[in-house]
């Protein structure tokens, strides 16, 4: 029935996804009204992230003030108010540190944590996962099964158990452990895809023309692999900065400065402060920046799922 | 005699199914999808309708929205009537949902969620009883994680719990009395054939239907016709269970009232669309007194059947459970007793479609929809299905609405043939005058397109230039003109109206060449 | 094939996955620094006995073993054999945290009830409310009450659970706004009767209750009514904290299921039988919509007990995640290791009644 023609038309639209696509998935995801907020904050929170590699000026009064674990008398932390210049906006911590600025330097360094984390995980995930998809057999197998084990244990408890194991003395070992439990899950996802795109036409009719193996795998899996994996990353941009967060939280780690802007971190200083003198703030804003970025990632990759997916791609 | 004999024709002529002026849309976010554009026919007692077109011209549009079933969003039927046995199933359109058009892209519907809740509780009562469907996908169209049997059961149980419950009371309470008339009425009746009928409507009736080889065999026993009807007597009460029959009649009860409320609703809504404010006051008023009263008396029963809906059911399953077995075996299954327990996807095509079919006749609907009921099917299976079909119409009587694009099936199964090109119906016609004398340019098209004994080896088929349009910004005038090798300026600008030719009124066309009528779109 | 013989196969195929969970504990323990090892064996009084043990197979020359499990000398797969033989005889080590010094075994028997008991409930209360509401949300799809319930599922599953647990201890507990809740304990030392009764074993402050060593049901059944009381409160906070999380996780993708199989065929042939709309919700849509909620549910286990791990340590409830956190704060390594295998075992068998539930509702996987 199907010409040859169109079978070949089809190779090379799969080959090179035209920039329309992309544009198509853009505008789709821009419809979607939800997705397209949850887009536009992550988006605002990586320019703050990069403003800070930019031009770490701005900022670096207040951090200097921070790492050297802020003022060392005890004030009553100031509640928050616009009075005191824009650093106080979300009042005071410990040692009467201001948070906004603390704030913003902790998402420079967990959305660059993260995105490390995520992006590694994703990297060794796929490649394994397409690779042994591919070629099956004892490969497959062996990959498999070591994603099964991963599989056996809760992944924060796992994770405290490779913390433990690689003796964590610095933020740097939690992004180690991190990845080391997140490849699994890109290995699943993108061996499955793998498997179902290799009995299709168009890599039989390339494999018959005679392009070999490793390059069938790179040059036409991988692409179509992408399309999920893309949807997993974007939700595990919000699961990483949460779990990091919740590790740094728990605090097992022999940190050289405590007072590292972290996220997690914040909130525990902020905790001791709201239950020794009310100072609810403290964990209230840390506690927004989190949940709103979480929040923001979750619509994106909801809203990029249903515009990825072909049964609703018309 | 005269009068009576008129009378007879009107009836035979009634039309089991009618459709008015029939317009299907879908809101989509690429736009409105125009999928319907005024469709009318009628289908009488004991007819076969065909529906023939090419894929996406709206057949299984047409189809689902005489059932109203148009998922909703995307798709909303937006004018039209359907009238099934004198009632207008889809009720007041512009009632159940305004539809504010601001542009092709943004429309806005607002919806009457409490209107729609009795409307789908009316429809509840018509659909699987009255009009039935069977679908072109059958491995799509069955719960994947429900027995064949129990979904079979389902209608039968939702749509015959009065009569069970009757044939269950009289079984129950059986006298001397009514099997002695039994048996001299069989005896009364010499043809075998005839009297295996009889004594299946009698032990249906008599809820032990189960039985009824055993009844027959103990009337051709050798024994003396005393002993017969002894034995008949031994067997029979033999057959009482000794059920609750408090509770069966209040089963019967509460559906009885829900059979009424629902005609109570059936006339509110015919009311409501005369117009007709003191007849609307009357049945609500009705409709009060009866929820009233079923509340006060069954108030009890209900909740009871709540809790122990399980138990209270178990007469019911089972007798709803014999006749599903007996449609298994009415569709030809093979090993119907094994069937009956497996679930779908442990089934073949043709056997999925075989159990569909079941469902659908479950209740002995008046109106059958069968939208390409055999494309998923090989060759044979084709055949077979088909064949039971035509069985079936014979037995049953019921009117068929057949949906393919197999012309070939089309002059096999039906009485008569409509055509659709792009959401509009464009010819319909007996069997006969479609194939011999065809007169709508896209029909002719159609037919020049299948491959017939009488065209030579080699010679090409011919197939009408262009292509099916889009449906979202279809051509204005006749839908047909860009293809159209007829076309006049007319065809541009208006739309032909499907009217009778003035040498066959059997025949209708909608095309400028035959008449002048023009569509009136308001 | 019959539900009986896919369980069997299921509960068979348990033992390459637990060899999987050992050889992961195991080779986390090899890839303990040394020193780490002998360290943990200082504090402590029982370690003494494993550690001249040791040091007199050194002096021996032998192959020693430290605190009976730890074996350097041997190749590496005879060392597995030896740590999985010492497992099954029960000799998981020795731990000393703050809230806890002894036997690893003895403190998974001490702690592990509480931790059962937080999880029992908060799974309960989960389901008994994510059902009914994702199917109400999930049958009407982008409709107001739609939109409310989506905005409740994503703030649970996008709120961390110690920011959440943080939040909940500071209003409620002692010197919050509302004080209404205890902020630490799985429940009072004050509750308990003084001397306890027979079927409490204390040993120093720890209690273990019989039959069941979950202290709610047994203090109910033995009639404690101000015990159980106690325990209750102490349970509110953390069990609310987990419930969000969990019932957030599962309605969306009850929600997500309902949505999906209500555009499939078989929702179109019941409709067409005339079922009436609230039984096609329930029986045809909804019971397809589990499906895919079940595949998940797994992984949602796996965060249910992570969130478990850290509502202990927010709301200091001694139970295995605080026991976890608390032997990697202090460097315990059996501790650690124990606390994993345990976290792994619970997650492995539920799984498998996952699983189980799974061929139960859809029969397509049976074969
Ligand atoms: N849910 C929907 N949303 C949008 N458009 C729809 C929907 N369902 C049907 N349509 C449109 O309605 C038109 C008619 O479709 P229909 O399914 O009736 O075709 P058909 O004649 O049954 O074709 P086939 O022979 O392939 O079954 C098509 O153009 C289709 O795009
Ligand atoms: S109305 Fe005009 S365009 Fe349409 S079929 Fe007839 S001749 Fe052709
Ligand atoms: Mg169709």
């Amino acid at each position: 029935m199907e010409s040859p023609n169109l079978e070949k038309t089809m190779i090379q639209r799969k080959k090179h996804p035209k920039l329309q696509d992309y544009r198509f998935t853009l505008k789709l995801l821009g419809k979607n009204r939800l997705a397209a907020a949850g887009g536009v904050i992550v988006l605002v929170y990586f320019a703050i992230a990069v403003l800070d590699y930019v031009d770490p000026q701005y900022l670096q009064p207040y951090l200097n003030y921070i790492l050297s674990g802020g003022s060392q008398a005890f004030y009553v932390p100031l509640g928050p108010g616009l009075s005191n210049g824009w650093a106080y906006i979300f009042g005071e911590t410990e040692y009467n540190m201001p948070i906004f600025p603390y704030i913003l330097a902790a998402l420079k360094v967990d959305l660059t944590y993260t995105v490390f984390i995520v992006g590694s995980g994703a990297l060794i995930g796929v490649v394994l996962g397409t690779i042994s998809g591919y070629y099956g057999g004892y490969l497959d197998e062996v990959v498999m099964r070591i994603t099964d084990i991963f599989f056996s244990v809760p992944t924060l408890v796992l994770a405290l158990a490779i913390i433990f194991a690689l003796q964590a003395s610095s933020l740097l070992d939690i992004v180690y452990a991190l990845i080391i439990i997140w490849w699994p899950t890109y290995a699943r996802i993108s061996r499955g895809q793998a498997l179902s795109l290799k009995s299709m036409k168009y890599v039989e009719a390339s494999t018959a023309s005679g392009s070999s193996g490793l390059r069938n795998v790179f040059v036409h899996l991988m692409p179509n692999v992408l399309s999920p994996v893309m949807v997993q990353l974007s939700l595990d941009l919000g699961s990483v900065v949460g779990v990091f967060a919740t590790l740094v939280f728990i605090g097992f780690m022999h940190l050289p400065n405590p007072y590292i802007p972290e996220l997690g971190n914040i909130i525990v200083i902020g905790e001791s402060e709201f239950t020794a003198v009310g100072a609810w703030w403290a964990v209230l804003f840390p506690g927004i920046f989190l949940f709103i970025f979480v929040i923001a990632v979750n619509l994106l990759g909801d809203g990029l799922r249903d515009v990825l997916d072909p049964k609703l791609r018309r | 005699m005269i009068v009576e004999e008129e009378n007879l024709k009107k009836i035979e002529n009634y039309p089991y199914l009618s459709v008015e002026g029939l317009v299907t849309q879908f809101f989509t976010s690429g736009g409105i999808v125009k999928a319907l554009d005024g469709v009318s026919f009628n289908i009488k007692k004991g007819e076969v309708m065909g529906l023939v077109g090419e894929s996406g011209c709206g057949k299984s549009v047409t189809a689902t929205s005489v059932m109203d079933l148009i998922p909703d969003p995307p798709g909303r039927i937006v004018k039209g009537k359907i009238i099934i046995d004198g009632f207008n199933i889809i009720g007041d359109i512009n009632k159940l949902a305004k539809i504010k058009v601001k542009s092709e892209k943004n429309v806005i519907i607002k919806r009457n969620r409490k209107l729609i809740k009795r409307h789908n509780f009316i429809l509840s009562k018509i659909r699987g009883r009255t009009i039935s469907m069977i679908f072109q996908e059958p491995s799509l169209s069955l719960n994947p994680v429900m027995s064949v049997g129990k979904q079979i059961m389902e209608p039968i149980l939702l749509h015959n719990r009065i009569e069970i419950s009757n044939s269950i009371i009289r079984r129950e309470t059986i006298t001397k009395e009514q099997i002695r008339t039994f048996y001299t009425e069989a005896l009364k009746i010499k043809d075998a054939m005839e009297r295996r009928k009889y004594v299946n409507q009698w032990t249906n009736m008599f809820g032990v239907a189960e039985s009824q080889d055993s009844i027959l065999e103990l009337f051709n026993s050798q024994a003396s016709s005393d002993q017969i009807e002894r034995d008949l007597e031994n067997f029979l009460f033999g057959e009482i269970e000794g059920t609750n029959l408090r509770v069966i009649e209040k089963v019967r009860d509460y559906y009885k009232t829900q059979e009424e409320l629902f005609k109570l609703h059936t006339t509110l809504l015919m009311a409501e669309e005369n117009a007709d404010s003191e007849l609307i006051e009357k049945i609500s008023m009705e409709i009060r007194n009866l929820q009233r009263k079923s509340n006060k008396e069954l108030f009890g029963f209900k909740i009871t059947y709540k809790f122990l809906r399980k138990r209270i059911d178990i007469p019911y399953v089972k007798e709803a459970r014999r006749r599903a077995l007996e449609l298994l075996k009415l569709v030809n299954i093979a090993g119907a007793e094994r069937v009956i327990d497996s679930y779908p996807h442990e089934l073949s095509g043709g056997m999925q479609q075989r159990v569909m079919i079941a469902m659908a006749l479950s209740s002995k609907p008046k109106i059958l929809i069968a939208d390409e009921p055999t494309t998923a099917l090989d060759v044979t299976t084709q055949a077979q299905i088909l064949e039971l079909i035509k069985e079936l119409k014979i037995v049953t009587g019921t009117s068929i609405l057949f949906i393919t694009h197999d012309l070939g099936v089309v002059a096999e199964m039906c009485d008569k043939i409509g055509i659709m090109y792009a959401g509009n119906l464009v010819e319909e016609a007996p069997v006969n005058d479609i194939f011999y004398n065809p007169k709508h340019p896209y029909t002719i098209g159609l037919l020049k397109s299948i491959p017939r004994s009488d065209v030579k080896r080699g010679d090409i088929l011919e197939s009408i230039p262009g292509s099916v349009p889009n449906l979202i910004t279809p051509p204005s005038g006749c839908r047909f003109h860009p293809r159209c090798s007829f076309k006049m300026d007319i065809c541009e600008t208006n739309k032909p109206k499907l009217v009778e030719l003035d040498d066959n009124k059997n025949q209708k066309v909608a095309c400028f060449l035959f008449s002048r009528e023009v569509e009136s779109s308001e | 094939m019959e539900l009986r013989y896919f369980v069997l196969r299921r509960v068979l195929l348990l033992i390459p996955t637990l060899a999987g969970l050992l050889i992961l504990v195991f080779a986390l323990f090899m890839s303990l620094p040394h020193s780490l090892l002998e360290l943990s064996l200082f504090p402590g009084i029982p370690h003494n006995a494993a550690l001249e043990e040791a040091q007199g197979a050194q002096i021996l020359g032998l192959p020693y073993t430290l605190n009976g499990v730890y074996h350097p000398g041997l190749p590496l797969p005879l060392q597995f054999g030896k740590y999985v033989v010492r497992l099954f005889q029960g000799n998981w080590g020795y731990m000393t945290v703050p809230i806890y010094s002894g036997s690893v075994i003895g403190a998974i028997t001490t702690f592990f009830p509480n931790t059962a008991q937080l999880v029992i409930i908060a799974s309960i209360l989960a389901i008994v409310i994510s059902i009914p509401l994702g199917t109400f949300i999930g049958a009407r799809p982008n409709t107001i009450s739609d939109h409310v319930g989506r905005i409740f599922t994503f703030i649970g599953y996008a709120i961390p659970a110690f920011v959440l647990g943080t939040f909940l201890l500071a209003i409620f507990s002692k010197g919050g706004i509302i004080p209404i809740f205890p902020s630490a304990n799985a429940f009072s030392a004050s509750a308990i009767p003084n001397p306890p009764p027979s079927w409490m074993l204390s040993s120093g402050d720890l209690f273990i209750t019989s039959p069941t060593h979950i202290v709610l049901v047994d203090s109910l059944l033995h009639g404690d009514l101000g015990l159980a009381w106690n325990t209750l409160m102490h349970t509110i906070l953390p069990v609310l904290t987990l419930t969000y999380g969990l019932l957030a996780g599962i309605m969306r993708f009850i929600r997500a299921g309902m949505v999906d199989s209500a555009r499939q065929e078989y929702v179109k042939t019941a409709r067409s039988e005339g079922v009436p709309e609230r039984i096609v919700i329930r029986e045809h849509i909804r019971r397809n919509a589990l499906i895919p909620t079940i595949t998940v549910m797994g992984l949602i286990i796996a965060s249910l007990l992570g969130g478990v791990v850290v509502v202990e340590e927010v709301f200091s409830y001694p139970g295995m995640g605080l026991l976890t956190v608390q032997a990697a704060v202090q460097t315990q390594v059996y501790g650690v290791l124990g606390t994993t295998l345990v976290f792994g075992l619970i997650l492995v068998l539920a799984n498998l009644i996952v699983d189980v539930i799974y061929a139960l509702i859809d029969p397509r996987i049976r074969y």
